[in-house]
């Protein structure tokens, strides 16, 4: 089945992304890069998931769904990105190893 | 003013009455609910987001495809970076002056941080403070490039750029 | 496919996994609450292959998470502010120092 092969190159794509994402929160030297890899990374994961899980789909609400989770992460990542990279810019007085 | 209001309002209906189709499966049965609630929610989100800025819908349109495709070539560039052996990375900060509204900036810097290379920090005045994968690459024509299709959404116009 | 999509749910909590090494180690705070954004959006993941592979009701379920995710992420933000309360914008940041800053280069249009 087409939509089947569609579900595995996609899905698997999106798995790629997100140990990506991991492997460069793990790898990267200083915490803004991290930010960088995080943000970008597993969020694309998360679309290319959401995009092959959407050939399964068993009608246009779980579309719908599919389409409002990946909208709200987006926009979320994005926000939360700006959000942690400025805590991170000026952190509180006496902040801990 | 009149007029942004109305078209702020109409948006908003939009996006809420939209959310709720997707979250009931428009289900005949939820619809007089999805009504009220929709528009309780418009009113609540025009009185703590007055409407300032109404979007230019066919720009955010317009603006779409190169966001999906920034997109993609950000999350592929920041694997490549992170798969890498010699981890290729030479970060570094730079302030760009955007002369945007200020809900158009945070907009932008929400953008930024799903490109190629960019991290905005929020802003330091009318400068978004961003955060650079590589310093030297210079995407710096990227942000302008951005800037000026965020003014064309937000209807502001400007002499030059894109 | 059911196979696959039950490796595709392991493959993705082993990324999880690598994530909370990054909230075990930190260093600093935030590097804690982005490892835990991920293991947000992975967990959102999970569930939408878990709504494929048994009930596609369960996306409510993602949908929820994912709303908390940002949530925590904004609720820690505010708890980083100098009164725990407000705008990380409220405090100018650091200047020069360890900030390795350059100018823009504008080359195309200006402003």
């Amino acid at each position: 089945m087409v939509t089947d092969l569609a579900t595995y190159a996609l899905t698997g794509l999106g798995l790629v992304f997100f140990w990506a994402g991991t492997i460069g929160l793990i790898r990267f030297p200083d915490t803004f890069s991290r930010l960088h890899a995080l943000t970008k990374a597993d969020n694309l994961g998360l679309g290319f998931i959401a995009l092959g899980l959407a050939f399964q789909a068993d009608g246009w609400a779980t579309l719908a769904m599919l389409a409002l989770i990946w909208m709200l992460a987006l926009l979320a990542a994005g926000t939360v990105a700006q959000l942690v990279a400025r805590a991170a810019l000026s952190p509180p007085e006496e902040d801990e190893e | 003013m009149r007029t942004d209001f109305t078209k702020a309002a109409i948006h908003r209906t939009i996006l809420f009455g939209g959310g709720w189709l997707a979250l009931t499966g428009a289900d005949p049965a939820a619809l007089a609910p999805g009504l009220l609630v929709s528009i309780a929610a418009v009113w609540l989100s025009l009185r703590l987001l007055p409407a300032r800025h109404p979007l230019v819908l066919w720009q955010v349109v317009r603006h779409l495809p190169r966001f999906v495709a920034g997109s993609v070539s950000g999350g592929v560039d920041v694997a490549r970076r992170a798969f890498s052996p010699s981890l290729p990375l030479n970060p570094g900060w730079v302030e760009v002056p955007i002369d945007l509204p200020e809900g158009a900036r945070a907009a932008l810097g929400g953008e930024l941080s799903l490109m190629p290379g960019t991290l905005a920090a929020g802003s330091e005045g009318n400068r978004l403070v961003v955060h650079l994968l590589d310093i030297d690459a210079g995407p710096d024509d990227v942000i302008l490039r951005e800037e000026a299709a965020f003014a064309a959404i937000v209807g502001q116009t400007r002499t030059g750029g894109a | 496919m059911t196979l696959w999509l039950h490796i595709l749910v392991l493959g993705l909590l082993a990324s999880l996994a690598g994530a909370l090494w990054r909230v075990w180690h930190g260093p600093a705070q935030s590097d804690r609450m982005m490892a835990a954004q991920l293991v947000g959006t992975g967990g959102v993941a999970v569930l939408s292959v878990l709504a494929a592979l048994q009930d596609w009701d369960l996306l409510v379920v993602a949908l929820a998470l994912a709303v908390l995710a940002a949530l925590a992420a904004v609720g820690f933000v505010k708890a980083q502010t100098p009164d725990s309360a407000g705008d990380p914008e409220e405090t100018p940041p650091p200047t020069g120092g360890d900030r390795r800053s350059r100018a823009v280069r504008a080359t195309a249009h200006g402003d």
